[in-house]
């Protein structure tokens, strides 16, 4: 199957439009016919949900959690980003798209970020009519920001809970239409499976998390809108919850993955405390504004930090990249930190961290000023840690963060299994090998108000109508292989518990398809891979039962997906022989160990089809063409 | 379930029913009755007055007639409603957690709990009783018929000073009512501060005032009720 | 500097909303002082799952005070004794070598427990379905600058906004009422410009679906603002009923 993108044709700036001109229309009286799945209620899927049921579609929506509005999304603290221009800085819709296919180091689709970058004034606009209690000006305008090492200030935010405001505006325009009767929520579900029939997505089995009950869905369509899958590292920012099984279970019934080894690693997180760790916090990077960061010179110092003195301090960013110092880009500050800490020059108990030193701008700014401007964060890092960072430097650590992978979507955002739909962080689409902040909450809801609503239009107005019930036999096969699975990881009773072996999961993944990755490493990844995965169905112990309430079952279940999910991460990573982005192959970098992109062989995205056999994946390509932008290499010496 | 056709306003019985309305009903009525209980206090203190200053008082209030008996409805009527409102709020309250928790604690301020706000439901009832003997012993107990009369001024009138006497030197009286006033102080305690944040009254900035105020209201009405019955039971 | 302690715990274990619960008694003697409160409860289910027992449930998802996933009255206190602080957040190193804690759900009949730690808050997403919104479909909006909103009213409707519908404020309440919940979403879009147009028929429909619920009603014990992660103030209580009033006379 070749892979087309469904692109529109006209200049880069035209190409939406002509799309939304040409698209086909459901008449409104037939909308109430049809029925959509709406898998994942994060700001994709609760965008979708509600503006969907808005238009007259019947919506059926799925969380894992007990309410909607919990979906991860809530956690994004910094920002969301639009062309506004409000602060009258020269920002443009172009400026948004260039800076965003820059960003992800040429590795996405320029049609897609294009439209995004179009579209995400509108998402503005709908949120402050929702009444999202953003920043503001004393003159009662919306305030701005700049954020991620931009050059103009167009990022919106609502204090340090940007996401969670967002999130909540589209859940309760989603409740609204809970009460009007076209949302049918059904929370505390895991989706399990996916019905394809004659081809195209129809349906999805769920697990009912507090019977246990396996259900049968149908609908016309399916949107899968499930989040990332960084979780597969164990130890991430992600919320517990976050998973890959939907999109899994698609991928293995014929739904392409493309890219999935570009997984952002974010810089300033707090470091693991202990093998108890059970996630790691964010800390915003606006902390590198006026902090240093910095190891002893000598891996044999282990005074505390206070007592080094500036002599014997090596800061590594400001000596490595003199221009922009302790604010280069997120990937080459995580690799930085982990180069001096594998240089066993890291600090604290584990050695895994680097100091993040305010002194000096305290003696420049004074305590009152730095306070003023991070004093929710300092206060945040000593309720976890334990230490007060105005006073001892606050020790902090790169940590998974955000997948740029996902499901393979064309211009409409569908699938490879026509039908199914991919929203969110769930899909591959905008931010290539590299996501700028600020901008995965802008894809979400671009996806979810603005997108799907002409692009499912033009889907379903081409179906035959064709009523299917969810007692239709095309759903036993998927309802029994989802029964199966859950009577095999608990009939396994084993001795190594579902976390254990999730934590060793993400050791390798940390270590061998993490922020550096060599030939070597990922080939040795694979096959540790393999072997646990082998002893994990050998070995596993899932306690209690099926038909009740039972989080480490839904935890066996995600864990098996990610220990296949881990395999082909790395077979990306390996088959890519090239630095991009988020994605570095030591192989692959300059004489001063800066990434080697190379754009006459990997300008595509990769794109895998399952072939049955785990270890043997099918590759496809799609061709990356750059019309409007030229393809540079960033420096940030 | 929610009332799918309600565009806005309610009905006055369901607004006052509803969640909102019953409390607006209590602070309501119960600022009224603390408005009653100071004039009331205030009088009281007439006690001290000389010669038949204090007979002469209730004699000037009984004379108001009409008006007497409009303030009388509005009390009875203010506190059939806030009793009413009051135990069905605390029905609802039982209603709601059928099983407690095995240990139970206050995190502390900026909480507003207290013994006196968990007791409001105790010290009202308590209320009820006494309000129900007090008046039966004073308002409707022995009057010039049965010989409790002075003459002022040519004119026979009752000697509420002298059964009021007479009353508080029975220790029974005199205690009960010292526990019962100290009750009625808890029951404004809560209640005061309570009442303005029912009305919707209260912001940030206004509550530790009207809190800290409401505290001493409470205590200055309890001490202005108690001077009497120990002064006549101790000193006369 | 991270220490080691025993740690005893008493923890409420219910198999199922019909089920009799029952304090069940455990203790881990090797609780690191850096543990989160609930990193400790997942060492605990580690031991039991491999001694044949079954963990004990409980919810949660972000583990950074935001997703309002988790809640536990801990030493009968919501969220434990830290203000201003989720269950998730709460770190060992507040606790001393041999205490004891009691670990709870949260309890109110509008909350029935679903198992263990685990209960169903999802009246609270009936409660803003009845009204917790601005009836704006997607796609009419006008500029995000056509309608000014003076700083001091975005700031205030934040501060009610931050509500992260955890429930603690019920839990804690001894009338259990919902009023904090439903009063700081009416709060938060009373203040705002956008919300104004809705507003007598939002509160009304919001407090009649808090009543049809079950919870309790409001006594103004205050314990709820005391409790509450985001330290939302029960100012957004005094302004549900001003906003009740409005709609009533106004
Ligand atoms: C700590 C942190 C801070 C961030 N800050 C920012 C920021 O400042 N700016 C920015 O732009 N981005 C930020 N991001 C990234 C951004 O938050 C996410 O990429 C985005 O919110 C993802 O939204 P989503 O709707 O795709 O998925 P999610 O919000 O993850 O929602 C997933 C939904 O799918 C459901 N689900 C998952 N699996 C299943 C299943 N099998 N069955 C049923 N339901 C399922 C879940 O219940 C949930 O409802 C941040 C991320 C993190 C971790
Ligand atoms: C006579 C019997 C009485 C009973 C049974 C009674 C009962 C109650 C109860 C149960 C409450 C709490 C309501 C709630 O939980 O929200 C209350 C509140 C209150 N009571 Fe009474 N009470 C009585 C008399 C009085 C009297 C005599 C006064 C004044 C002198 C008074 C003043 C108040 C005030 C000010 C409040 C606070 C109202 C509010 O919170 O809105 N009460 N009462
Ligand atoms: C030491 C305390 C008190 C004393 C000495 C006292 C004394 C009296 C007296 C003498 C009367 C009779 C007045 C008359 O018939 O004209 C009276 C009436 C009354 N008292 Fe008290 N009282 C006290 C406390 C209270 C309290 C605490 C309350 C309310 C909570 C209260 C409520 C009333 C009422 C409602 C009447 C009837 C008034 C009327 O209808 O005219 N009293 N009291
Ligand atoms: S008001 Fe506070 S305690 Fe109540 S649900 Fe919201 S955040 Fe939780
Ligand atoms: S604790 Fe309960 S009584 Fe009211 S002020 Fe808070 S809801
Ligand atoms: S787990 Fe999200 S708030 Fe505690």
């Amino acid at each position: 199957m070749s892979l087309d993108s469904n692109i529109p044709s006209g200049p880069l700036h035209e190409k939406w439009q002509n799309y939304l001109d040409r698209t086909k229309l459901v008449n409104p009286a037939n909308k109430r016919k049809y029925t959509v799945i709406v898998v994942g209620t994060g700001l994709a899927g609760g965008s979708a949900a509600a503006s969907l049921a808005e238009l007259g579609y019947n919506v059926k929506a799925f969380c894992i959690q007990d309410s909607p509005r919990r979906a991860h999304s809530i956690a994004a603290q910094g920002g969301i980003n639009a062309a506004k221009n409000y602060p009258h800085d020269g920002d443009t819709i172009w400026r948004l798209f260039y800076d965003t296919v820059k960003g992800g180091d040429y590795r996405s689709r320029e049609a897609n970020v294009y439209r995004l970058a179009t579209i995400s004034n509108n998402i503005i606009d709908q949120c402050v009519a929702q009444g999202v209690p953003f920043a503001r000006e004393y003159g009662g305008l919306l305030a701005n920001r700049s954020f991620g090492g931009a050059q103009v200030s167009r990022t919106f935010y609502a204090r340090g809970q940007t996401g969670q405001q967002l999130l909540l505006g589209a859940y309760q325009a989603l409740e609204r239409q809970v009460d009007a009767g076209k949302v049918e929520m059904l929370p505390r579900r895991e989706m399990l499976d996916l019905v394809v029939v004659d081809g195209r997505a129809r349906g999805i089995i769920t697990r009912n998390l507090v019977t246990g009950e396996l259900e049968r869905h149908a609908g016309d369509a399916v949107l899968l809108c499930t989040g990332g899958y960084g979780n597969a590292y164990f130890l991430s920012t992600n919320a517990k919850n976050s998973n890959v099984t939907a999109a899994w279970r698609c991928h293995r019934r014929g739904a392409y993955f493309a890219n999935p080894c570009f997984t952002q690693i974010h810089p300033t997180c707090i470091p693991v405390s202990g093998h108890y760790q059970s996630k790691l916090t964010l800390m915003s990077e606006s902390l590198r504004n006026d902090g240093r960061v910095w190891v002893p010179q000598d891996s044999s110092d282990d005074r505390p930090a206070n007592q080094i003195p500036e002599g014997e301090r090596d800061y590594y960013l400001e000596r490595r990249y003199p221009s922009f110092g302790n604010l280069v880009p997120r990937d080459v500050a995580s690799r930085a930190a982990k180069q001096v800490c594998d240089a066993g020059r890291g600090v604290g108990a584990t050695g895994q961290a680097v100091y993040l030193d305010f002194a000096d701008a305290i003696g420049r700014l004074g305590k009152s000023t730095i306070e003023e401007r991070y004093g929710n964060l300092f206060e945040m890092y000593e309720r976890i840690t334990g230490e007060n960072p105005y006073e001892v430097p606050m020790r902090i650590y790169p940590a998974v963060h955000y997948t740029m992978g996902g499901l393979w979507v064309d211009y409409d955002l569908m699938s490879t299994i026509p039908g199914l739909f991919v929203l969110g962080e769930a899909n591959f689409s905008d931010h290539g090998a590299n996501r700028l902040g600020a901008s995965a909450l802008m894809q979400g809801l671009a996806d979810g108000y603005f997108v799907i609503s002409a692009t499912l239009g033009n889907y379903i107005a081409s179906m035959e109508d064709d009523s299917l019930n969810a007692s239709d036999t095309a759903f036993d096969e998927p309802e029994k292989a989802a029964r199966d699975r859950i009577e095999r990881l608990l009939g396994v009773g084993g001795s190594k518990t579902v976390t254990e072996y999730h934590r060793e999961l993400g050791r390798i993944m940390w270590d061998q398809v993490g922020m550096s990755r060599s030939k070597d490493g990922l080939e040795e990844a694979l096959s540790s891979i393999r072997k646990l995965r082998e002893e994990y169905w050998n070995n596993v112990l899932v306690p209690g039962r099926k038909d009740t309430l039972n989080k480490n079952l839904e935890f066996a279940g995600r864990v098996a997906d990610f220990l296949e999910l881990g395999e082909l991460m790395a077979q990306d990573a390996l088959q890519r022989e090239e630095s991009c982005g988020a994605h570095f192959r030591e192989e692959y970098q300059t004489a001063e160990g800066e990434a080697l992109r190379r754009d006459d062989d990997f300008s595509y995205v990769a794109a895998w089809e399952f072939s049955g056999d785990l270890s043997a994946p099918n590759l496809h390509k799609e061709e990356l063409d750059f019309e409007a932008v030229e393809l540079t290499t960033r420096s940030y010496k | 379930m929610a009332n799918k056709d309600n565009n806005g306003k309610p009905g006055l019985w369901s607004a006052m029913t509803s969640p909102i309305g019953k409390k607006l009903l209590t602070g309501l009525t119960g600022l009224g009755w603390v408005l009653f209980v100071i004039l009331h206090m205030a009088g009281n203190l007439g006690y001290f007055g000389a010669g038949e200053a204090y007979n002469e008082y209730t004699e000037a209030l009984m004379s108001l007639g009409p008006l007497l008996y409009l303030i009388e409805t509005l009390l009875v009527a203010g506190l059939v409603i806030h009793v009413v409102a009051g135990v069905n709020i605390y029905l609802g309250k039982r209603r709601a957690r059928k099983q407690g928790y095995e240990q139970y604690e206050s995190a502390g301020r900026p909480s507003r709990q207290s013994l006196s706000s968990r007791s409001m439901i105790v010290t009202g009832i308590v209320l009820l009783v006494f309000l129900v003997i007090h008046i039966n012993t004073f308002k409707f107990g022995p009057g010039i018929a049965e010989g409790y009369a002075v003459t002022v001024g040519g004119e026979e009138i009752r000697d509420l000073k002298r059964l009021v006497t007479e009353k508080f030197q029975n220790p029974l009286y005199a205690f009960g009512y010292t526990g019962v006033m100290l009750l009625l102080g808890f029951h404004l305690r809560h209640g005061i501060w309570s009442a303005f944040q029912s009305l919707g009254a209260m912001n940030r900035r206004l509550t530790p005032l009207v809190y800290a105020v409401g505290t001493v209201l409470a205590i200055g009405i309890v001490l202005g009720f108690l001077v009497l019955p120990l002064y006549i039971f101790f000193a006369a | 500097m991270a220490e080691t302690m025993t740690i005893h715990l008493k923890v409420w274990r219910q198999a199922g909303p019909d089920a009799d619960g029952r304090l069940v008694d455990y203790t881990l003697d090797s609780v690191n002082s850096d543990m989160s409160f609930l990193e400790m409860l997942d060492v605990l289910n580690e031991d039991l799952i491999k001694q044949g027992e079954d963990p004990v449930e409980f919810d949660n998802d972000c583990r950074e005070g935001i997703c309002g996933s988790c809640g536990l009255i801990v030493g009968g206190i919501a969220h434990g004794p830290m203000k201003a602080t989720a269950i998730c957040q709460l770190h060992m190193r507040h606790y001393n070598d041999g205490d004891t804690i009691v670990v709870e759900p949260f309890r109110a009949e509008a909350f029935p427990i679903v198992k263990d730690l685990v209960v169903d808050r999802a009246a609270f997403d009936r409660i803003i379905a009845a009204g917790g919104y601005v009836s704006v479909s997607t796609g009419g909006a006008p500029d995000a600058n056509a309608i000014p909103v003076p700083k001091d009213d975005a700031d205030e409707a934040f501060d009610f906004a931050a509500c992260i519908g955890c429930g603690a404020c019920v839990a804690s309440c001894p009338n259990s009422s919902a009023s904090l919940f439903t009063g700081a979403k009416i709060a938060h879009l009373a203040d705002m410009p956008q919300g104004k147009v809705e507003r007598k028929r939002r509160v009304v429909r919001m407090v009649d679906q808090m009543e049809a619920e079950g919870f309790g009603d409001c006594s103004n014990h205050g314990e709820c603002e005391a409790v509450c992660p985001k330290g939302i103030s029960i100012d957004a209580i005094a302004k549900m009923r001003r906003e009740y009033v409005r709609a009533l006379f106004g």
